[in-house]
């Protein structure tokens, strides 16, 4: 078995005699990346309206449904609509830190039950708890840090009461956003991702969600939900979550 | 595929590829469905053009200073608290993660399609030591079921039809009567690799790519097995070739805007699943322990060899949807784990040049690979270097390299080489009907029976010359 | 006409000698009668293009120098193959890169054209007669179109000839399965590609498939023959006159 000094030694004898295929250099980056994305954000917060609706047509592509409501008072109505078509009648929710907002007693008033993720880690038995009902639950809510419009592209951070599962092992889910959450392209998520990883608080994990678990393994035929979930809503409130 | 499969030549199972009706249908279908994607994607992604160039050459970068981007790589998985391996064959590898396999107490290890971990033969060694592998990509999770080999980099099962998969699963999972619709099988996969998420103790994924300054390493997948392997089980392993790290987000940014495209022509695949190590204290998931096992398997050597550029491929299979040989033949009678164009180069670099002899030949050169490819490798020029190493190598059969030698002598010389149209006229002459050949003995055998030959004319434009030279005056 | 001053040497390539010398009269009578002074330097054999395909690159460049010297004093080289130029305009000057030939290597590449090129965009010609009425379609060789990027030209010429109408063909930028030594290594492999290459032809109805390349024409014609069909492949030259 190989130490890393011996590998790095036989890679540094390779490159030794190997003249460069042609001169190249990887992308510049931003020096300050956390300012850069200050600006883009704020930059993109008086566009907003044509960067949802380039969100809506792509998010609606991969299969996708866009709801937009103006406060966040309407979220709950939203999910107990889509709950009663399924026949759901729990919900798993992020945290109400990491939502923005509580759904809890809306969601009551729709006659669904809110399981909400805790802030705080649990210990080893609890967690095991927490994930059984996590993987039982048919309907999961979440937030969305970045709503990429280019691809139509759902972007979640991990992290305190936001658990990653949260958008996987439900067979639907709903995420919630506004219009701070939208951003262009994928140049522009570059800078957050460079943002985000200087910040050492941040979670274990990205995802990028863009549209319901798909495949098409069997004869090309395109197929939904075969491990993630087979239905991915977004809630657009336009009266911004933190304000 | 087996050694005994092996043994039998190329040509043949080439041959056998073809005669089979199902596959010819398929890979008529999938090809052309992956193509006309592409073609789509790039249609109405104007940049797409300077992206790719811009892609390669952050891979080239990348290579120019592997040393250093490896080691802030593992500095940087290494400080998130993940652990850092270094495999320079597949036995070390293999004997890597049987060892984490071990000392947690796996029994079970759910996988997300990985190349790097076909390439290891990983999953007989994890079964020879009392470790369940599970595939979980559809596709894969068919494949295993069946104990085959993947015949397509991004569909594996592109080979089989839902009737087959059908009654793979009545079979293999004890569900009899199983309709074969597509969305009934894909629920069934469904249910059963649901429960082996949660039971497994290894997640176990390859790497599309692992960002260098961020310590984070990167999965692409449309199913999200990838975020169950990483997600649930106690452990995960993280197997990857070293060319596959990037130096920042930045760049990782430009190889997303364009992989998706190349492979399914979609804008960017339903997950990207960036990890950045174990599980934080804080966090409710994730597994307690993360290991990147690092493998060479002949790459490093390549660095400074003739495969160096291929060393720049993404896995996206673009290039062997363009490919007419692949179109006719399949991933399967390729014979090893990397079909296509990319696939005989990447067998070269694992096993060296006379591994591909044959392979090498199984090109018309025609370069659609690399205008396919996303980074724009140049594989008809490898292929053609490796048809050279080869030759010099004496690899290639007597009997072909006196006859390129010969053919080249006479080319050197005119006068000869001028006699070769009247023999080759007196040579025709039983065979030559109306200017065409139908049939010939011998070598040439192999052109008639299937096409005409032209014969070879009664002047020649040399011995025709004179008289043109005089008309002109 | 204008261009009387143009002076060209036509490289015929070995298939073009042996097997199509129509094509070559063709191109040496169009050629003349656009005012152009056609010569044929004696000796000519092969580019070595099929050598450096197999990987025998010394043998090549021997082939590659012996075509500097050949056409040394020629303003312009015509070549009726995409192959073939795409061999002495791409390949040659890395083959003899590290020789007292280098320079010449080089020089030959720029002043090399395939045909269709050099109509075009040498002799500015793009209107032609032709004895031919109905519809065509046309092949694009790799070599010329991904090994020369040219996908243009021969289309202009076809598409500006009276009487005649150039349909699209179904995957017209895939390869015909010919590949050289490809064809008869790989026998089965090859016709079967040929196979979708001539049904895609014979879809369009056109009464003949035109490609500016000896080794397409050699293999479409044969499975055409061979499929007692009635289409034809045919090379651009032998369509035009003068």
């Amino acid at each position: 078995m190989s130490t890393r000094a011996e590998f790095l030694r036989r890679i540094r004898a390779e490159l030794a005699r190997t003249p460069a295929l042609f001169p190249a250099t990887p992308s510049l980056r931003p020096a300050h990346p956390r300012e850069v994305a200050d600006t883009i954000r704020r930059e993109l917060s008086e566009r907003w309206p044509a960067t949802l609706q380039r969100f809506q047509q792509e998010f609606e592509r991969v299969g996708g449904v866009l709801h937009r409501v103006a406060t966040v008072q309407e979220v709950p109505s939203v999910v107990g609509r889509l709950a009663r078509e399924r026949d759901a009648r729990d919900v798993l929710t992020w945290h109400p830190s990491a939502l923005g907002f509580d759904p809890a007693r809306g969601l009551a008033d729709e006659k669904l039950t809110c399981r909400t993720m805790p802030e705080a880690v649990p210990d080893a038995a609890a967690r095991r708890a927490l994930r059984d009902t996590i993987a039982t639950t048919p309907l999961g809510l979440t937030g969305v840090d970045v709503a990429l419009a280019e691809t139509g592209t759902m972007i979640l951070r991990s992290g305190p009461g936001r658990p990653r599962s949260t958008s996987l092992l439900p067979a639907t889910h709903v995420a919630v956003f506004d219009r701070t959450a939208l951003v262009e392209s994928l140049a522009q998520v570059a800078v957050l991702l460079e943002a985000w990883h200087a910040d050492e608080a941040s979670g274990a994990v990205i995802n990028f969600i863009t549209g319901p678990s798909r495949t098409a393994d069997i004869e090309l035929t395109l197929t939904r939900g075969v491990h993630g979930p087979k239905d991915v809503h977004a809630i657009f409130v336009e009266r911004p979550l933190r304000e | 595929m087996s050694e005994a499969e092996l043994a039998t030549p190329f040509r043949d199972r080439a041959g056998r590829a073809l005669q089979d009706g199902f596959l010819q249908q398929a890979l008529t279908i999938a090809t052309t469905k992956f193509l006309e994607l592409r073609r789509e994607a790039f249609g109405e992604f104007p940049e797409g053009d300077a992206l790719r160039d811009r892609a390669r050459a952050i891979k080239e970068a990348t290579l120019q200073r592997l040393d250093h981007y490896l080691e802030q790589l593992v500095d940087n998985v290494e400080r998130l608290g993940g652990h850092v391996h270094f495999a320079t064959t597949p036995d070390d590898a293999r004997r890597i993660i049987l060892d984490i396999a071990k000392r947690t107490g796996t029994r079970m290890a759910v996988k997300s399609k990985s190349m790097a971990t076909e390439e290891i033969h990983l999953n007989e060694a994890l079964e020879a030591a009392g470790v369940t592998p599970v595939e979980t990509d559809l596709g894969e999770y068919i494949i295993q079921l069946a104990h085959e080999r993947p015949s397509h980099i991004i569909a594996p099962a592109i080979h089989k039809t839902k009737g087959q998969v059908a009654d793979l699963f009545a079979r293999e999972l004890n569900r009899p009567n199983v309709p074969a619709d597509p969305e009934v099988l894909t629920a069934i996969a469904r249910a059963e690799l649901r429960e082996k998420f949660l039971q497994a103790d290894m997640g176990i994924t390859g790497a599309n790519f692992a960002v260098a300054d961020a310590g984070t390493v990167v999965l692409v997948t449309n199913e999200g097995n990838g975020r169950m392997v990483t997600t649930l089980p106690r452990v995960h392993v993280a197997v990857m070739g070293v060319e596959k790290v990037v130096p920042s987000m930045t760049d990782l940014a430009v190889f997303l805007a364009i992989l998706a495209k190349s492979a399914t022509g979609q804008k960017l695949s339903v997950y990207t699943t960036l990890v950045r190590g174990p599980r934080k204290p804080e966090e409710l998931e994730g597994p307690d322990e993360f290991h990147l096992v690092l493998l060479d398997n002949g790459r490093i050597a390549q660095l400074g060899g003739t495969l160096r550029e291929a060393l720049y491929c993404l896995r996206c299979g673009a290039c062997l949807n363009v490919c007419p040989v692949y179109r006719s033949i399949g991933g399967h009678a390729y014979g090893y784990t990397y079909p296509g164009p990319i696939g005989i180069l990447l067998t070269a670099m694992l096993n060296g040049a006379a591994s591909v002899k044959d392979l090498a030949h199984a090109s018309s050169l025609c370069g659609a690979c690399a205008d396919a490819c996303p980074v724009r490798i140049d594989i008809p020029r490898m292929l053609i270097e490796l048809r050279k190493e080869v030759d010099e190598k004496k690899i290639a059969p007597w009997s072909e390299r006196v006859v390129f030698t010969l053919v080249a002598w006479l080319l050197r010389h005119p006068a000869l080489f001028r006699l070769a149209a009247p023999l080759a006229r007196v040579f025709q002459r039983p065979f030559a009907r109306g200017g065409r050949i139908e049939r010939l003995p011998l070598f040439f055998g192999e052109w008639t029976r299937t096409r005409d030959l032209p014969a070879v004319a009664a002047r020649t434009f040399s011995e025709r010359w004179a008289a043109l030279e005089r008309e002109g005056r | 006409m204008p261009e009387a001053s143009v002076r060209a040497a036509l490289m015929i390539t070995c298939l073009g000698d042996m097997l199509f010398p129509d094509v070559g009269v063709a191109i040496v009578r169009l050629l003349r009668s656009l005012g152009v002074t056609v010569e044929f330097p004696p000796g000519q054999t092969c580019c070595g293009l099929p050598l450096f395909n197999s990987g025998y690159h010394a043998e090549a460049a021997g082939a590659a120098r012996r075509l500097v010297e050949i056409f040394k004093d020629a303003p312009y080289v015509v070549v009726p193959s995409g192959s073939c130029a795409w061999m002495v305009k791409h390949e040659g000057p890395g083959l003899l890169k590290d020789t007292p030939l280098a320079g010449e290597a080089r020089r030959l590449a720029e002043r090399t054209y395939e045909l269709s090129q050099f109509l075009v965009r040498v002799l500015g010609k793009t209107r032609f007669g032709s004895r031919l009425r109905g519809r065509v379609t046309y092949h694009d060789s790799c070599h010329l179109l991904r090994g020369l990027r040219e996908s243009a030209t021969p289309r202009e010429i076809l598409e500006n000839l009276d009487g005649v109408e150039l349909v699209e063909l179904p995957g017209h930028d895939e390869c015909c399965g010919f590949g050289g030594s490809f064809s008869v290594r790989l026998p089965e492999v090859s016709s079967a590609i040929l196979e979708k290459k001539l049904t895609n032809v014979e879809a369009t109805g056109a009464s003949c498939v035109v490609a500016c390349d000896a080794g397409c024409l050699m293999q479409m014609a044969g499975g055409l023959t061979r499929r007692k069909s009635q289409v034809r492949a045919v090379h651009l030259a032998e369509l035009l006159e003068p």
